[in-house]
């Protein structure tokens, strides 16, 4: 499973093959006859680097749910945000980064969940990675999102989870149920629909 | 049944050794004496050669299986006897290296997958059927797990009973002497006036001086010395099964990772901080060492003349790190070939760039991005450097900026180069598309990758621009300024369990090697009695001593002169114990006073069976 993430979440930074790609490209630019693709490394042809081999989906029932470690930390807008503070309340929260390109196709469903759990006893939060603040607040823009994220360029939120269920991609997606403990994960993409089951499932069985 | 001797004694010279003391054997034993013929076979393998021989002899007949009489059960025997051969090892050994051909020949998922990609691309007909084969994970295939598990299999199977053989001749005796002493590799006699009893009392003492295992019998002594020969030989059977396990540690715990990090950014050890990963088949997110890595500072240093203008003098990169969440941190001084160690994961500093620092306003006044990005250099000796810029929230319209980073820029007939790599006159070229990025789709892109099928190239003068210059764009769609840059490195991030115990098994599989070279397994044998019994009688007093000499594996050579320097020594006690017991003056000449008969002078010394 993790295996595939790199592809996955982020295509490769630089590797052999990538850089002689690059190579040619920058002759091509230097050149001013970049004019076509510049370079074409998208895994997606072969079918093994795939986001849907990277989904996976899991709800954890009471009594075996890892409690989710103290998280306090800055805002993308600069206040600060407890984790704990949102005891009492199922947390929703999710891994991003503006550069990941399935989170910005799971964004308006992420979007559309925390308006449609407005009024309930659910809290969404996210976690911006391995990004610029700035870069993140476009996103945001961007996506119409209404809740916070935490700003996380060192992924520091990810390695607190360490040693209980840990995001393993970009994105992935937490629940955290009333109690402060981990009752679900979904490694990928995130559907509406799963996502929307998902939460129900922890609000009916919150601790 | 040379055939399966050689099997079983797997792995190793010894085989071949063993082979040819089993022929010797079978030619004294036609020759007639049983006793030697016992003598040389068992000296062949120790105790081990005898169970070898019996084992040998009794499938003898088994070897060449004869249809439906074997039944079950024998054909399993047959067949486990040809998996722990040394030939099959042997096969085993050259088809794991003959395995991973393919895996340096053809890109490997797991490796580079971007590679795959463009295989799948160029050979669209071939690339699945090699998937299907596991072309593109060669080492993670069944097949190359079944060739692996088998020469494992195979090693254990010879090594096994053969440590316990070991074992159990540890404890025995060394075998009785052959009647024939001369009939022996290497053989020598002498006369004495000594009583052959304290005759052969006084080599065994010499024997037992020389640290041989010393037994005695009637009328003979047998001693035997070198048992470090097969316990370096099981040694190094050992020790390679042991690098086998090892590489399987590495492959099912280890993993290792990449990670770009530019000045003054963190990273943390998670799958989500890496940018590659390749975990071994049993590595979690949470086995990986929760280390977190901050960097302060790059330097590089440059020759800045003579031959060598503008090759690197040092690189250092300045870490802070802490080995947990929150823990406290520390400093490092990271540089080529001098890793940095957290909780057994290595670090190592595999490459170093620019990453030039872009502000991009879009069409609605808004700054959308303000980040260094890291350029990668596509040439070394002025470290020109290409990368991309993406700017997806960007409105009314996305932005994607390609192009060069040049550290000391130069204008070669109108064409833009870097001619040294440090940052002396820092420019960037670029060229501007406005239009749809393709990241908004879900389909995970290269951060260094531009796809522009969706974008329209901008009119806009890929003029090199310099530290705080801007291109502003047409139509309104925005502006995006060069607001400096600063230096990246590129990590690599090791670790593997199976590392120390690889070392040690290499050390030991040399130190057994070196071991079973130099140390030879070798039998001394003494024989005494009343010299009358053969000659005319003249001399009943005298006593013949026969001093007969066995080696199996004689790889370093030199047994002919350590026996001729033992026999003489033996001779030497014998006939100085002869003189103090005669109360005679003149010592070790005594015996050479009487008349000697050719037997009674110096040391005859014979070889093979020709002796005398």
């Amino acid at each position: 499973m993790t295996r595939l993430r790199s592809a996955a979440s982020r295509a490769a930074r630089p590797s052999g093959a990538l850089r002689a790609v690059i190579a040619v490209a920058a002759s091509l630019a230097v050149a001013g006859c970049a004019a076509g693709r510049i370079a074409q490394s998208t895994p997606a042809s072969s079918g093994q680097s795939f986001v849907q081999g990277d989904y996976s989906s899991a709800y954890f029932s009471p009594g075996s749910r890892p409690k989710a470690p103290a998280v306090v930390g800055r805002t993308l807008g600069g206040g600060r945000l407890s984790l704990a503070a949102d005891r009492g309340n199922v947390v929703v929260l999710n891994f991003w980064g503006s550069w990941c390109a399935p989170c910005r196709r799971e964004a308006p469903a992420l979007a559309a969940l925390a308006a449609h759990f407005k009024s309930a006893p659910v809290r969404f939060v996210g976690d911006d990675v391995h990004d610029s603040s700035t870069a993140a607040v476009a996103f945001e823009r961007t996506y119409s999102v209404g809740y916070p994220s935490l700003n996380d360029p060192g992924e520091q939120v990810a390695l607190a989870f360490h040693g209980t269920v840990p995001p393993v991609a970009i994105p992935t997606t937490l629940l955290i149920d009333s109690s402060g403990h981990i009752a679900g994960r979904v490694v990928g993409e995130i559907s509406y629909r799963g996502l929307l089951s998902l939460i129900d499932k922890v609000l009916a069985r919150p601790r | 049944m040379t055939q399966d001797l050689a099997g079983r004694a797997a792995g190793d010279g010894a085989a071949v050794d063993g082979d040819r003391a089993a022929v010797t054997g079978e030619g004294v034993a036609a020759d007639g004496g049983s006793v030697a013929a016992d003598g040389v076979s068992g000296a062949a393998d120790g105790v081990s050669g005898a169970a070898d021989g019996s084992s040998g002899a009794a499938d003898g007949g088994r070897s060449r299986p004869a249809g439906s009489r074997l039944g079950v059960l024998g054909w399993l025997r047959w067949g486990w006897r040809q998996l722990t051969s040394m030939r099959t090892a042997l096969v085993l050994l050259f088809l794991l290296a003959l395995a991973s051909i393919p895996g340096s020949v053809l890109p490997q998922q797991g490796i580079d997958p971007a590679a795959v990609t463009q295989y799948y691309a160029a050979h669209p007909a071939l690339a699945p059927f090699l998937a299907r084969l596991s072309g593109f994970d060669v080492f993670g295939s069944p097949w190359f797990a079944a060739i692996y598990l088998l020469l494992f299999t195979s090693l254990a199977g010879c090594v096994l009973p053969r440590t316990f053989r070991l074992a159990r001749s540890a404890g025995q005796p060394p075998p009785a002497a052959p009647r024939y002493l001369g009939r022996l590799p290497q053989a020598a006699g002498f006369a004495t006036t000594l009583a052959p009893d304290q005759a052969l009392e006084s080599a065994a003492a010499l024997l037992r001086r020389r640290r041989f295992r010393v037994r005695k019998g009637a009328g003979w002594v047998s001693a035997e010395k070198g048992y470090l020969h097969e316990t370096g030989n099981l040694l190094f059977h050992v020790a390679l099964l042991g690098l086998l396990v090892s590489v399987a540690l590495g492959g099912l715990f280890g993993y290792k990772g990449n990670r770009l990090l530019v000045e003054g950014d963190t990273f943390a050890n998670t799958p989500v901080g890496l940018d590659v990963f390749r975990p071994g088949r049993l590595v979690t997110a949470g086995s990986l060492q929760p280390f977190s890595i901050t960097l302060k500072k790059f330097s590089a240093r440059y020759i800045t003349s003579g031959d060598q203008r503008g090759q690197p003098a040092k690189f250092a990169a300045w870490l802070r790190y802490n080995s947990r969440y929150g823990g406290p941190m520390r400093s490092y001084d990271l540089q080529v070939n001098h890793p940095l160690n957290v909780d057994g994961v290595q670090v190592f500093l595999i490459g170093h760039g620019y990453a030039p620092v872009f502000k991009v306003t879009d069409g609605t006044g808004a700054v959308r991005f303000d980040q260094p990005v890291p350029f990668i250099p596509v040439e070394q000796s002025g470290l020109t450097s290409a990368g991309v810029v993406k700017v997806p929230d960007a409105h009314p319209r996305q932005l994607g900026f390609a192009g060069v980073f040049l550290p000391t820029e130069i204008d070669v007939g109108g064409r833009l180069a870097s001619a040294f790599p440090a940052a002396e006159y820092p420019r960037v070229s670029l060229v501007s598309y406005a239009g749809n990025l393709g990241v908004n789709s879900g389909q995970p892109q290269s951060v260094y990758s531009l796809d522009t099928s969706h974008m329209r190239r901008l009119a806009v003068s890929p003029r090199p621009l310099a530290p705080g210059q801007s291109i502003t764009l047409p139509n309104g769609l925005g502006k995006l300024t060069f607001t400096g840059y600063r230096r990246w490195v590129s990590l690599a991030i090791t670790y593997d369990p199976g590392q120390l115990p690889a070392l040690v098994s290499a050390v030991a599989a040399l130190c057994g090697l070196i071991l079973s070279f130099l140390v030879r397994r070798r039998r001394m044998f003494v024989r005494a009695a009343p010299a009358g019994s053969d000659r005319d009688g003249a001399a009943s007093e005298m006593t013949a001593v026969a001093v007969g000499g066995l080696t199996r594996s004689d790889a370093a050579g030199g047994f002919a002169a350590e026996f001729a320097e033992l026999a003489t020594e033996i001779m030497r006690e014998v006939r100085g114990e002869a003189a103090a017991d005669s109360h005679q003056p003149g010592g070790a000449s005594t015996g050479d006073s009487h008349e000697a008969p050719p037997l009674a002078g110096d040391l005859t010394q014979a070889a093979g069976a020709k002796g005398e």
